[in-house]
């Protein structure tokens, strides 16, 4: 890669196609198929929207086009000639460059090394060029207008223009293509604007950009073309003048979805256990909700609207600014789990691996962490009563392991998720908090994951269900809070909870 | 975007305030000031303390430490860790001293001794940068395995300079001039050298954002198992020369020789402000860390402090400068 920044545009290619031209594109991971037979065409010049659900099969097509993930089927064209990227250098060398959520910059270095990574000009006897680089990189803002000062350091900067140097990055490779991946989830409504001025300069040079998000009113805003996926089919390409609102919608949803999950139990009649009021923290804005013994709450957002932010505080694992937390009428203590454990509360987290399991330990001494103090003798932990409980749960669950002496790492993930739940419910629970509770679970686990939600809920327990995925939302949840920015836009009865009221109110 | 929010964000480095102000968060301006309050702090308390004697010895004592110490810093900067050199510089003398014995020149002698010290790099490196498993373990073994080594080979007693060489005296002993010593020179030109690589080489740069943020530094296409081994190399060849310098010093291969001297040296590394986390610090503070710790050590013993007592007080020192770092970074 030549550091020849004096070069704005792209390189001039005589063709005078689409800059990139997908067709067919297939990925299969085992047991789920990601993408099937998509489609997409990116002109040079214009902003592509890319939309859909949570999982409807965007992640894995920029990935593939990132050289991430390799395609099983289709074709790929950039500038008319066949291609394929074996990995993100090969991408990049071929013009794509994409700016994930998460930056890819070293926060150690300055703006203008960043910019250089790849390949630093070095002088006869090898020695970089500081000089070249300072200036190379400022006249480079310069020309496309950025304000950000090439000599500061990456991670003194805010996140906006942290993206902006991974374009200008871009700019200096002399990407053709530049994909963004959800590329306000954190940025303010100024930044969000001055991204857009941005992303018009890149058009403004031929560059063709693919815009990755699922915000309505951005994709008005910047988007010249919009295609939708949906359960890794390619649904529509349309223009935007071509969509409204709602048509956008029908095409993200589609079908209805059927009530997959019965429900065993009846209404909920329960006392209120958990009540929350005026909770904020630095990424939640005056959170109130109430939930009631035996009922299943859930909680929908898109991405960053802080459904995760809102489990861990309320559990008290994360500080909060404002507001009160009680349970069962005592007010918790926040930032303080152990407090909300005596309490009784407990939270079944998102992420299984690094915060939730000891991967090499035993699911015996999985299962009884939190409740250890049940089974203590003059300081010393009993394990004959201890195996004794762990077996009940473990059967009462059926849990799937050949002893209870079996590493959990070699569980399935379904399995794993139930040791957890038992974890809690040892421990004399009153609210259980779960966070994407079947995330990387296969199907089948996953309804038997939702049979004991459903009958822990029978017993009396309210259970506050943080999720993504529409379909256990609306076949498990008694009332759904819907959230956007940190906010709880709309509480929904089970009657009234419509994909389209939903969505409505996660979009904000 | 308009064109004035370019320019209102740029920071204004013509102002003296901000120059100052800049200066002043430098991890190393703050040591330089700490070295020269200590110095000073010395010189009144004790009359012995400011003398040429008594500065060019400290700076002759630290340098074994700074010479490893830079290869450690290098090796920490890279995020990962090298606990041997205590043992590699102790035992780096073995075959440095047997070889002369056996009639063999220094220069022989010295080829040998860093043959060891690259065999000893080489597999550290390969260990934790090619196969994975965790630097401090891998060194903290290798330390048990070349201690060993030497008790077994010199059954726990020192190997004599039978020869006698001039040259193997003076490298350790000798003084440019009468005043400077000759390890201090070796190791004001390996600080310079490396702190050229650090900072004007792509090789430098590529040891930094690996230790910064090895998955992008991958990304960027930098292979970054060879960068890590190659620092493993540089560790241990550094700490051959300590080792070398201080078996002149010690005038023979002493078996005890460099016990302790790991931790002395990441002791100094840390303080001199290279984080254990990899990707932050450099060879300027790791020199000023090694300093500060000499004429600490050397500063208390004029003011007839216990060694008990200088150990305390050298321990409290670095937690406390550490944890002061970590907390102005924590502000930031």
């Amino acid at each position: 890669m030549p550091a020849d920044l004096t070069m704005s545009a792209p390189i001039a290619t005589s063709y005078a196609g689409p800059a990139l031209e997908m067709t067919g594109i297939g990925k299969r991971f085992p047991g789920v198929l990601a993408l099937e037979n998509v489609d997409l065409t990116l002109e040079p010049g214009k902003v592509h929207a890319l939309m859909g659900e949570n999982g409807a099969g965007k992640s894995t097509l920029i990935k593939i086009l990132a050289g991430v993930y390799q395609k099983d089927a289709g074709s790929m064209r950039i500038g008319g000639a066949e291609t394929a990227f074996k990995t993100p250098r090969d991408a990049l060398r071929q013009g794509v460059k994409v700016v994930f959520q998460e930056i890819a910059l070293i926060s150690e270095f300055t703006v203008a090394e960043n910019i250089f990574l790849e390949e630093y000009p070095t002088d006869a006897v090898g020695s970089i060029r500081w000089t070249t680089i300072r200036k190379d990189a400022a006249a480079l803002f310069e020309r496309i207008g950025f304000g950000v000062d090439p000599a500061a350091k990456v991670g003194n900067l805010p996140v906006s223009q942290q993206q902006m140097v991974e374009i200008a990055r871009a700019l200096a490779h002399r990407a053709r293509i530049v994909v963004m991946d959800e590329p306000t989830s954190s940025l303010t409504p100024k930044e969000v604007d001055l991204l857009f001025a941005v992303i018009r300069r890149l058009t403004g040079l031929g560059i063709a950009v693919l815009y990755v998000t699922h915000k309505l009113d951005e994709v008005f805003e910047i988007a010249d073309t919009v295609t939708v996926l949906r359960d890794g089919r390619h649904i529509s390409t349309k223009p935007i003048a071509a969509h409204s609102h709602d048509s956008l919608i029908q095409d993200m949803i589609g079908r209805r979805i059927e009530n997959l999950f019965p429900r065993s139990r009846g209404p909920a009649r329960g006392e209120t256990i958990l009540s929350v009021e005026g909770l904020s923290t630095s990424k939640l804005k005056d959170i109130a909700f109430e939930a009631k013994a035996g009922e299943v709450l859930g909680f929908f957002g898109l991405m960053g609207a802080g459904r995760t932010e809102l489990a861990k505080a309320i559990v008290g694992f994360d500080p909060i600014r404002t507001g009160r937390i009680t349970i069962g009428g005592k007010r918790l203590a926040p930032h303080d789990t152990r407090t909300g454990v005596s309490l009784g509360i407990g939270l079944l987290t998102e992420d299984r691996k690094s915060e939730g399991l000891m991967l090499e330990l035993p699911v015996l001494q999985n299962t009884s962490l939190a409740a250890l103090g049940n089974f203590a003798r003059s300081g010393f932990v009993d394990e004959g009563s201890e195996r004794s409980a762990v077996q009940e749960f473990v059967d009462r669950f059926r849990v799937k392991t050949p002893s209870l002496n079996q590493p959990i790492k070699n569980l399935s993930g379904g399995n794993q998720q139930k040791v957890l739940l038992a974890r809690w419910l040892m421990r004399g629970l009153k609210v259980i908090v779960v966070d994407e509770p079947t995330r990387g679970i296969d199907v089948g686990a996953k309804s038997e994951i939702f049979a004991l939600i459903d009958r822990l809920a029978g017993e009396g327990l309210a259970v506050v269900m943080m999720t993504s995925e529409m379909p256990e939302l609306l076949g498990l949840s008694d009332r759904i809070a819907v959230m956007a920015e940190g906010r709880i836009t709309k509480i929904l009865n089970r009657d009234e909870a419509t994909q389209e009221a939903i969505l409505n109110a996660a979009i904000g | 975007m308009p064109q004035s929010a370019s320019v209102s964000t740029f920071r204004d480095t013509n102002s003296a305030r901000d120059l100052l102000v800049s200066l002043f968060r430098r991890n190393e301006t703050v040591l330089l000031l700490c070295l020269v309050v200590l110095i000073a702090y010395f010189s009144f308390a004790s009359g012995s303390f400011f003398t040429v004697r008594n500065i060019t010895n400290v700076l002759g004592q630290a340098s074994l430490a700074m010479i490893a110490g830079i290869g450690v810093g290098v090796l920490i900067i890279a995020g990962e860790i090298d606990v041997s050199i205590g043992s590699l510089a102790g035992a780096v003398a073995i075959p440095l001293v047997v070889i002369m014995n056996h009639g063999g020149s220094l220069e022989l002698g010295i080829a040998g001794a860093l043959a060891l010290a690259l065999l000893v790099g080489a597999i550290n490196g390969y260990l934790a940068a090619y196969l994975g498993i965790n630097s401090l373990i891998v060194t903290l073994g290798s330390m048990f395995v070349i201690r060993g080594g030497i008790y077994l080979y010199t059954g726990q007693k020192a190997i004599p300079d039978k020869q006698g060489l001039e040259s193997f005296y003076q490298i350790g002993n000798g003084r440019l001039f009468g005043t400077v010593p000759y390890p201090a020179l070796v190791a004001l030109a390996l600080l310079i050298g490396f702190m050229y690589l650090m900072r004007h080489r792509p090789f430098g740069r590529k040891i930094y954002a690996v230790g910064g943020n090895p998955e992008v530094a991958r990304l960027a296409g930098f292979n970054v198992k060879r960068i890590k081994f190659l620092c493993f190399i540089i560790s241990a060849l550094l700490a051959g020369i300590a080792g070398i310098l201080l078996s002149s010093r010690l005038g023979s291969a002493v078996h005890v020789a460099g016990l302790g001297f790991e931790f002395q040296v990441v002791a100094a590394v840390v303080l001199g402000g290279v984080s254990l986390a990899g990707g932050v610090g450099s060879l300027f503070g790791v020199a000023l860390g090694v300093l500060i710790l000499s004429f600490l050590s050397n500063g208390l013993g004029m003011l007839n402090l216990a060694t008990e007592w200088q150990l305390v007080t050298t321990g409290a020192i670095i937690i406390a400068a550490v944890g002061f770092d970590e907390m102005k970074r924590r502000r930031q």
